[in-house]
């Protein structure tokens, strides 16, 4: 029977000292007003902090050191992540490129390539972006229609992609282009190509979200040249490179903890004696928030081993992310909130965002409906 | 965990040398037991000549801890009408406050139900050959209560039954600190772990239902509907068995009450859950008598209840973190690890 143990993982020794030298580092930038810890620290980017990131050696921590990584072990990385989100700092700038853009390159790029980005990744001058939706192509990736024509020494890219975040900041994007089959050819004539955003025939037009914010944008792609080495696993291999890339994606701290500044500033708010149904509910949130981060950090340790875990982090994600959807809906049971237009970053402000984030939480990176779909193939059930 | 090898290599004999007893010995054991009084004892001698009932007060690290903790899950998942998993609590308890522990079946009374000369909800009180009783803020006491039981019976048709102190006999009592504390977070401990092994079960049992079941010329498996519920099952149900699995090591190591806690709070939670999609995915057949799937189901509901409700858990566990200031949330949720 398929069964989804999360065995502890051993930290490494360490651990504790990275985890007080990132800590120290942040009150650090905190104390110079950097930023203010927020909801969403997914959504807010900061270039210069990413570099300063970078200088500590916090980004491209477990590549080799030849492409300008640190060599360092995945569940490092994972202090250093959860760390960073904790504290409600501004890591969208880097997030895509040390997520999984930079891993990708590292696994299944050409070595020109490597050479070229990496370092440059690991220094947090950097910047992804992720080209995978198109207008008619969200859940059901397979549909895309952007193609890539093969020239003298690659490609031509024509098409349009979109919710395409902060490709306004990205020095390149990995676009998931067909370069072969029909659109009804399903999985075969794939490719992923980083495109850079500076090629002549690339259109960045902002595509501004419910809350106002400009982090969405449709790129559109005419006739952009990209060289033939500039593929991640080859022509035809794009469907096995996104599908592989998703264990990243969707089973890091990222996936339960962006409304976590929520709940410390309901604890504040509601002081250190709460009654029996504040403590309650603030207790449950924390008990959900231990049990994910166990999960999370076991996976994180299964991805050290070379494994694979694409069920068990479809599983995080969609636990994770309805864990932190509900931080706002019960916080702001406990403290009910009348709006005074704040801005002093403390409770009423992060409810606030928070509520108006929360929609996206399950819907980027895979919605909970197609999560759900793969944990029911993994469970035999399709 | 040190020597996870051979600590595994053990583990897994013992996990399947109680398969087997289950399969030759236990196979309609819970239907067989279920609200009848007596105690199933040719299938707890069969556990003795197997060492499984003198798990729990090594002095190893807790090395035995993890042990025993597979073997509680184990029993859970067989939904084996014994009291293998109070006994291993009571002799954990009895150890750590030096009492001689007697051969033979133990049990556990739950704290907050001992109150006014009486103890309820007592698992097998009347037919086990001791008792352990939170007796007063820092005593534990060792009592035989074979002739002082009230018979009872949980949701689940186990016994749960009512002492007498004053008719019970004292076998032993000493110092144990904090006693109805630490008797209530390591009882919750062991009923989180055997939601984690009955939720593994009723998992099991869905899934084999949802691939045999056909309506509408398909097996229900094959529908969205179906699909995402048991998704939903499946994550729960893996959330529960990691909160448990985390608050064993973390109780091994450093008797982490928090943990224990959590364990409680979440495994609960999701117990709730995932009992309600499993009776919605069988349908009609999941609510008889007939089918199995209600031996795991009606322990779940119990256990949930038993040794503090997740309610009770969580509260304690908000406190904690209240207590503490805000700002030192992530500090003690990043304290070991």
């Amino acid at each position: 029977m398929p069964e989804f143990r999360f065995e502890p993982v051993v930290m490494p020794p360490t651990a504790t000292k990275l985890r007080a030298e990132v800590r120290a580092f942040l009150d650090e930038e905190k104390a110079k007003g950097t930023f203010v810890p927020t909801v969403g620290a997914m959504v807010a980017a900061d270039p210069a902090f990413s570099a300063r990131l970078g200088a500590q050696g916090y980004l491209g921590m477990t590549w080799p050191k030849e492409y300008g990584g640190h060599e360092r072990s995945a569940l490092e990385r994972y202090i250093v992540v959860e760390e960073l989100l904790a504290a409600g700092s501004p890591v969208m700038a880097h997030w895509i490129a040390d997520r999984q853009s930079g891993p990708q390159i590292l696994k299944h790029g050409a070595d020109r390539v490597k050479k070229m980005i990496l370092p440059e990744i690991a220094a947090g001058r950097c910047f992804f972006a992720i080209g995978m939706s198109e207008p008619d192509t969200g859940s059901d990736l397979a549909s895309v229609k952007t193609r890539a024509v093969p020239v003298e020494g690659g490609f031509r890219v024509t098409g349009r992609k979109v919710w395409t975040s902060y490709a306004h900041m990205a020095h390149y994007v990995i676009a998931l282009v067909r370069t072969g089959g029909r659109p009804e050819g399903r999985h075969v004539g794939l490719t992923q190509l980083i495109v850079d955003m500076k090629s002549p025939g690339i259109e960045v037009r902002p595509i501004i979200n419910v809350y106002g914010s400009h982090e969405f944008n449709e790129v559109t792609f005419d006739d952009v040249f990209v060289p033939e080495d500039m593929s991640v696993g080859g022509i035809g291999n794009g469907w096995a490179m996104v599908t592989s890339e998703l264990a990243f994606e969707r089973s890091g701290p990222d996936r339960f903890m962006s409304t976590y500044a929520l709940l410390v500033e309901a604890f504040r708010e509601i002081g250190e004696s709460p009654n029996a149904s504040e403590a309650a509910e603030l207790g449950r949130l924390v008990a959900h928030l231990a049990t994910l981060r166990r999960m999370s950090s076991s996976i994180a340790g299964m991805l050290n081993e070379g494994k694979s875990p694409v069920t068990e982090a479809a599983l995080v994600k969609d636990l994770g992310t309805t864990f932190e959807q509900s931080i706002p809906e019960i916080t702001r049971r406990l403290l009910p909130l009348e709006p005074r237009g704040g801005g002093n970053g403390g409770y009423d402000d992060l409810q606030q965002l928070a509520q108006l984030q929360a929609p996206c939480y399950s819907i980027r990176g895979g919605t909970r409906e197609i999560l759900r779909g793969m944990i029911a193939r993994g469970l035999g059930l399709r | 965990m040190s020597s996870e090898t051979e600590d595994t290599g053990v583990r897994d004999l013992m996990l399947r040398s109680l398969d087997r007893i289950v399969e030759e010995k236990a196979e309609n054991a819970a239907q067989a037991a279920d609200g009848k009084p007596g105690f199933p004892t040719a299938l707890w001698a069969a556990l003795e000549e197997a060492g499984m009932t003198a798990l729990g007060e090594e002095n190893d690290g807790d090395l035995g801890l993890g042990n025993a903790a597979a073997l509680i899950e184990r029993t859970a998942y067989h939904t084996l009408p014994v009291p293998l998993a109070e006994t291993i609590l009571a002799r954990r308890l009895l150890a750590r406050a030096s009492i001689e522990i007697p051969d033979g079946a133990l049990s556990v009374a739950p704290p907050s139900a001992n109150r006014d000369g009486r103890a309820a909800g007592v698992p097998w009180a009347g037919s086990v050959v001791g008792v352990v009783v939170a007796t007063g803020p820092d005593m534990i006491g060792l009592l035989d209560a074979r002739a002082a039981s009230v018979p009872g019976f949980n949701m689940a048709g186990e016994p749960r039954e009512t002492i007498d102190h004053g008719r019970a006999k004292v076998i032993a009592s000493a110092r144990l600190a904090d006693a109805p504390g630490v008797v209530e977070a390591e009882g919750a401990l062991v009923r989180a772990v055997q939601m984690s092994g009955a939720m593994s079960r009723v998992l099991e049992h869905c899934l084999t239902w949802a691939n045999d079941r056909i309506q509408f010329g398909r097996p229900i498996a094959r529908f969205q509907a179906i699909q995402h519920l048991m998704a939903e099952l499946a994550a729960e149900a893996a959330a529960g068995s990691a909160s448990a699995l985390m608050a064993v090591e973390a109780m091994a190591e450093r008797g982490d009450r928090l943990s224990a806690a959590i364990a409680k709070a979440r495994a609960g939670e999701a117990a709730g859950r995932v009992c309600a999609i499993a009776h919605e995915v069988f349908g009609a057949m999941g609510f008889t008598q007939e089918h199995t799937l209600h031996y795991a189901t009606r322990r779940l509901w119990s256990w949930r209840n038993e040794f503090g409700s997740e309610v009770q858990w969580q509260a304690e566990i908000g406190r904690t973190i209240a207590a503490g200031g805000a700002d030192n949330l992530w500090a003690t949720l990043t304290a070991h690890g």
